[in-house]
């Protein structure tokens, strides 16, 4: 919580400036001073505990970046009196979803129960729990919740040397805080993987007025989770379980299941509004091939540059599966490295040992012109009504290529044909699948080349296959 | 050309630095000159002025406040002690049109003669011609002249003035260039070969001069130059065409052109009608073929009296005429010449069926009368087009000609008052019937 | 690939300001040095250097660009001095702001020469070619503009500036100012002049065409030694002028198209009148004809023949290429000339016609071809 919301009065009228959490006491006499906070009070009225708390003791996010999700958890300590005690807990102006805050003493476990919560009559973004405490004195709570507005991404910066034959990698994690609380000194896990929400948390926080749901907008809800939300949050809790397990303090990157967690180490504080961008990892000498496509159905007559490297050990990646995120490479072109940018582009997910292709789009410097040369139909057969009822057509191609470039490239030209069809080549190709065949041509500096070939092409009765 | 002068800033700033500027004020231009191209809205402008220059860098601002320059065109060139002075760029400073500074390097101090090249639109010529034939239709004179059109907002004065005759392209156009006031930015350009669209394509004017026969009191020298495929011609002297004015200029005159009375009729190009043209050829044999004839309008006249009174023959315009070529003035309906085509005989035989019994083959004969009458006073040349389609074979006693696979044509000399028929058959194969 | 590790600010020291800062502490310095470079083509990159003065532990700099048209993901900073022992921990983006704050940790109080780069929008180029032909149209000469345009909202100033060849202009430009400078001139660079008369666009019949028929004229230069090669010519505008006398005239505009090394750039920059082509078909018969059962002819062979008369008025011998196009499966049988075939329905003849050769000498060109087994929705192109 930012210093400026320590000095307000609870329960004063004055509007938060920004989002504010904060827990207050059920007061009964007036006039009593409060700190911002906490408090625990009896259930009887007449005697008042006025329990102060020191703000949170910690706070953990885990951040999700398939979904605007993200799991708070924060503890912190309270002073209880035997018997029933409430327990009060508001958010102004945040992105939390009301259904989903959670309670559970740290210690003193066995005796502190919660009887009920209940959202009060007439009051937003409040609710109230009924704390059942055989135990008088100080216990760690935890207070978890979802809320929207946190994100993150991950994004690349590549830097190929001047050959085009290795790159540094460095990668970065950015969190953006928009969910109207700053959260400070807090550690950061972040999660990759998909998770399937049912309801968007920021729409759970948007309709829930005051503790109940708005039955105009959530025909068929009742107070409280939505059954589908639950699931999705039980899901969530299952996998955050295990990653706690294998993600204490130490920073660590773990698989766990179709999830991968990063947890950032130290703490980091993003107020409200601001993004972070972190350094994730920093390799040298990962080695590209500059790899060139030219398919007209795909790309028409571009040819498209891609970097293309395998996140595997021989390439000193392979450590971790990479995040999906945006790409910018640059070249170096001098001897004092400056660069020339050379493409913006975004990657997909990237397990490990996959190779990836970096899409860079056009380059004008390598050339690839196809001319169809001779077209000939011949070979015509008839049906018995002396219907043409079979041909076959004969294309002579010749595909000029050129690379124009001061380093050496690789081409790939893909072809695709349909139907019955035959390629005659002296040229060296590949036949990717029923309907696409490829030429591989490792192309040198300023190389130029010629290929041809004939593609015989059946139709109607003469086709064979 | 010399609002445009006074409103134009042209001053001389010396040094890189700001601390010392020397702004000079220019006496106006020394010379003018317009290079005039018609149906492309453009004039090349060339001036020269004498500059001062110190050693060292220069600055120099041209402005062009109210005009139709194209800020891409301007172009700076020194004259004299070209290789001491060197244009380092051209700037175009922030916030404000129709300025450009040069940054110029001189190894020289002192004046230095510089030109001073743009591109404006608004000024325009074009050829007209007055065409007289004698009674009998053998003979014309034949006079050409030059229009200059100034709507470029400017006064012109005292400019020496060439004229361009030829097409070229221009891919943007000037006067919208000019109207952004400064360079923006190029469209990128189209990825396939230029296609040659003619629609696209621009013409160019023009120009003709050379003074021929009348006696024109001072008859001006007109240079005529043969440029690529372009003919510039260059008016001796100097000009002054103020803004909203034309000026009409004496080409070319000849008398004693031959030429022939020439009709044509197609019924699909001009329906029931005979048109009239006028057909010479621009050649040494015809006292013409200095040069090529402009595109232009075209009054023909034909004397009538012995006192030289004239009857109106048309007016229309006239493509333009390379040296050596045949020229046709097209000068519409004459009903003095008459046409009538008739359909005497027309046969289905031949027929064909199918397994089914159906129609499948069919030929059709046609037996075609020509009457043909002149009815003028003077011989003519009538030339009759007939466009078939598909399978056909004529047959006629007549002379005609192929013209290509689907046209032939009859060209038949008509002395004065003459009539003619001729007939000819007509045989389209049908269906199974076709041959060919 | 291991995580950076993320450390507290344990001191927050002396920063680094930019200019228009947030929160201005000390100014950031000067920049030493701008590198440009535009070697892509839709995209600039920024590189500047600055001299940070670091003191020991956690420096907080702050960057900012308000009105400067920077993509804010692209912003990077490097170490130039000490890069492996002064690592950049973090960077913060405030809210609502074109700013950022970089956190870095420094062993000792120590200068630092960094380099941040970006990409910046709005600093556009534009290629402009300017070029004189001489008289005889057999050379010309050829200069090379780059024109920048800077609408990013920085000065720039003496600035290294490369387009991705030849040498780098040092330059300062303005917020708002259009600057133009010459990158090459080549002298005497030879060019031939063509006449391209193309069967698919243009009139057979000039006699029926109300205005004189032109026929495209275009310059034709290879990107090859020793006038050229050494690059690809990038696209732009080329505006064409012919010497005449110690005088010009305007004789054309086109585009250069992106020309790779060797290969050849035609700019179609005016027409010519005074070559006229009349073509004519004069045969077109069907042969062979493969009737069905019910009498229809479903297959046929042609028998074509074009005729191409073709008149140059002209006092110099002119240069001309035919282009015809003929669909489908063809075979000649016979040709008056020799011809280039193009591609499979594409054909050139590349004719020098003699000057003043009209009337009886015009040239004709006679072509013969068969077109085999029709069935009447034969490809034209590809």
């Amino acid at each position: 919580m930012s210093p400026a919301n320590h000095k307000d009065p609870v329960g004063a009228a004055s509007p938060p400036r920004s989002g504010l959490i904060r827990s207050v006491i059920r007061r009964i006499a007036a006039g009593t001073p409060l700190l911002p906070v906490f408090f625990a009070a009896t259930l009887a009225h007449a005697r008042i505990n006025v329990v102060t708390l020191p703000g949170r003791d910690t706070v953990q996010l885990t951040i999700y970046n398939s979904a605007d999700l993200t799991l708070v958890k924060e503890t912190r300590t309270l002073t209880f009196r035997k018997g029933v005690n409430k327990l009060e807990f508001s958010w102004a102006n945040t992105l939390i979803d009301p259904t989903s805050v959670e309670f559970r003493a740290v210690t003193h476990a066995d005796a502190v129960e919660v009887l009920d919560v209940s959202f009060p009559p007439r009051v937003t973004n409040t609710l109230e729990w009924r704390i059942q405490s055989e135990f008088a004195g100080e216990v760690v709570c935890e207070i978890r919740y979802f809320t929207s507005g946190i994100t993150w991404s991950a994004d690349y910066v590549a830097e190929a040397d001047k050959a085009e034959k290795l790159m540094t990698l460095a990668g970065n994690v950015r969190v953006t805080n928009n969910s109207g609380e700053d959260y400070e000194n807090t550690q950061i896990r972040l999660v990759v993987g998909v998770i399937r929400l049912v309801e968007e948390i920021a729409r759970l926080a948007q309709t829930f007025h005051g503790g109940r749901w708005d039955r105009d907008e959530n025909p068929g809800m009742g107070v409280g989770k939505g059954p589908e939300l639950k699931k999705a949050e039980k899901e969530m809790d299952d996998k955050l379980a295990i990653a706690e397990q294998i993600a204490p303090d130490a920073i660590i990157k773990e698989g766990m299941s179709e999830y991968f967690l990063y947890t950032v180490e130290g703490r980091d504080t993003i107020p409200t509004g601001w993004a972070k961008r972190l350094p994730s990892f920093h390799t040298n000498a990962v080695p590209i091939v500059s790899y060139y496509k030219f398919e007209k159905e795909q790309w028409d007559d571009h040819v498209i540059r891609f970097y293309r490297f395998t996140n595997d050990k021989p390439s000193h990646l392979g450590d971790e599966p990479l995040p999906d995120g945006d790409v910018k490479a640059f070249r170096v072109v001098s001897p004092d490295q400056l660069l020339n940018f050379v493409g913006a582009t975004s990657v997909k997910y990237i397990p490990i040992g996959e190779t990836v292709e970096l899409e860079l789009g056009e380059d004008r410097e390598v050339m690839v012109q196809p001319t169809l040369m001779d077209w000939q139909k011949q070979d015509i057969k008839f049906d018995e009504w002396g219907n043409v009822a079979g041909w076959t057509i004969k294309e002579t191609w010749q595909f000029e290529v050129q690379n124009s470039k001061d380093i050496d490239v690789v081409l790939d030209i893909r072809r695709n044909f349909e139907g019955d069809w035959d390629i005659k080549t002296e040229k060296k190709y590949e036949k990717v699948d029923a309907t696409k065949v490829k030429f591989v041509l490792p192309l040198k500096s300023r190389e130029k080349q010629k290929f041809s070939y004939e593609l015989m092409s059946r139709y109607g009765t003469n086709v064979q296959k | 050309m010399n609002r445009f002068l006074l409103t134009s800033v042209f001053c001389l700033l010396t040094s890189a630095v700001f601390a010392r500027i020397n702004v000079v004020t220019l006496p106006g231009r020394d010379t003018v000159q317009l290079t005039i191209y018609n149906s492309a809205d453009l004039t090349l402008v060339k001036e020269t002025r004498l500059l001062t220059f110190r050693k060292g860098l220069n600055k120099l601002e041209f402005s062009w406040a109210n005009t139709l320059i194209d800020p891409t065109s301007v172009e700076f060139r020194p004259l004299t002690h070209a290789d001491a002075v060197e244009v380092l760029d051209v700037s175009f400073p922030p916030r404000v049109t129709n300025t450009l500074e040069w940054r110029i390097h001189s190894e020289f101090a002192g004046e230095v003669q510089v030109e001073i090249r743009y591109f404006t639109s608004g000024i325009s010529w074009s050829a007209d011609y007055v065409a007289a034939a004698n009674k009998p239709e053998k003979l014309m004179a034949l006079a050409g002249n030059v229009r200059v059109n100034n709507n470029s907002g400017e006064d012109y004065e005292n400019a020496q003035i060439r004229l361009v005759v030829g097409v070229i392209r221009l891919v943007e156009e000037i006067r919208q260039l000019a109207q952004q006031g400064r360079p923006g930015a190029q469209p990128p350009p189209a990825n396939e070969s230029p296609r040659l669209a003619p629609q696209a394509m621009r013409k160019i004017a023009f120009a003709m001069d050379a003074a021929a026969g009348a006696a024109e009191a001072r008859p001006r020298e007109i240079i005529k130059e043969g440029v690529s495929e372009y003919f510039l011609y260059t008016v001796e002297g100097r000009d002054t065409i103020p803004n909203g004015w034309a000026k009409r200029l004496p080409s070319f005159q000849t008398a004693d052109v031959p030429f022939v009375s020439y009709y044509k009729f197609e019924r699909e190009r001009y329906g029931d009608q005979v048109i009239r043209y006028y057909r010479f050829k621009n050649d040494k044999a015809s006292k013409l073929g200095d040069e090529p004839l402009p595109d232009g309008s075209v009054l023909a006249l034909r004397t009538v009296t012995p006192d030289n009174l004239f009857n109106f023959v048309g007016r229309t315009n006239v493509k333009y005429i390379p040296i050596g070529e045949q020229v046709e003035l097209e000068l519409g309906n004459d009903r003095e010449v008459m046409v009538k085509p008739t359909l005497q005989d027309w046969r289905k035989e031949d027929i064909r069926f199918d397994q089914w019994g159906n129609v499948a083959g069919w030929t059709i004969k046609e037996q075609w009368q020509f009457e043909v009458q002149n009815s003028k006073d003077i011989d003519v040349v009538l030339d009759i087009r007939r466009n078939f389609a598909g399978d056909w074979e004529l047959k006629s006693e007549s002379k005609y000609e192929n013209v290509d696979k689907a046209k032939v044509k009859f060209v038949l000399p008509l002395k004065s008052r003459e009539k003619q028929k001729f007939t000819y058959e007509l045989t389209t194969r049908y269906g199974t019937n076709v041959t060919r | 690939m291991k995580m950076k590790t993320l450390w507290f600010l344990a001191s927050l020291v002396c920063v680094s300001i930019p200019a228009h800062a947030r929160v201005k502490l000390v100014a950031l310095p000067e920049r030493a040095r701008v590198v440009v470079s535009l070697a892509h083509p839709d995209a600039t990159l920024v590189e500047e250097e600055r001299i940070l003065t670091l003191q020991k532990g956690v420096n907080k700099v702050d960057f900012s660009w308000a009105g400067v048209n920077i993509d804010p993901g692209s912003i990077q900073i490097r170490m130039l001095s000490h890069p492996d022992k002064v690592p950049v921990l973090n960077t913060s983006y405030p809210p609502n702001e074109n700013a950022l704050v970089w956190e870095i940790s420094s062993p000792a109080a120590q200068e630092e020469r960094v380099r941040i780069s970006y990409l910046l929008s709005g600093l556009n180029r534009d290629i402009v070619y300017r070029a004189v032909a001489e008289p005889d149209e057999k050379a010309m000469t050829l200069r090379n503009y780059l024109r920048l345009r800077n609408d990013s909202g920085e000065d720039l100033t003496d600035a290294e500036i490369g387009i991705g060849y030849g040498a780098d202009f040092k330059k300062s430009i303005a917020a708002g100012e259009i600057l133009e400078m010459q990158s090459e001139k080549i002298d005497a660079m030879p060019i031939s002049k063509i006449l391209t008369w193309d069967a698919a666009t243009l009139p057979w019949d000039p006699e029926y065409e109300k205005t004189t028929v032109g026929i495209p004229l275009s310059y034709v230069f290879t990107n090859s030694p020793p006038k050229l090669g050494t690059h690809t010519l990038l696209p732009g505008k080329a505006r064409i002028f012919i010497r005449t006398g110690d005088n010009v005239a305007f004789t054309g505009e086109d585009w250069v198209q992106l020309t790779p090394v060797d290969r050849e750039t035609k700019l179609y920059i005016g027409q010519s009148r005074d070559v006229k082509v009349t073509q004519r078909k004069v045969k077109e018969d069907k042969q062979n004809m493969r009737r069905n059962t019910g009498n229809a002819v479903v297959l046929w062979d042609t028998d074509e023949e074009l005729k191409i008369e073709i008149e140059n008025f002209k006092k110099d011998d002119v240069n001309l290429v035919i282009v015809e196009h003929i669909p489908g499966y063809w075979k000649q049988i016979k040709s008056s000339h020799e011809f280039v075939k193009k591609d499979a329905f594409t054909i050139e003849y590349r004719l020098t016609l003699p000057k003043e050769s009209t009337g009886n000498k015009k040239t004709t060109v006679n072509l013969n071809y068969q077109r085999l087994n029709v069935q009447g929705n034969e490809p034209a192109s590809y």
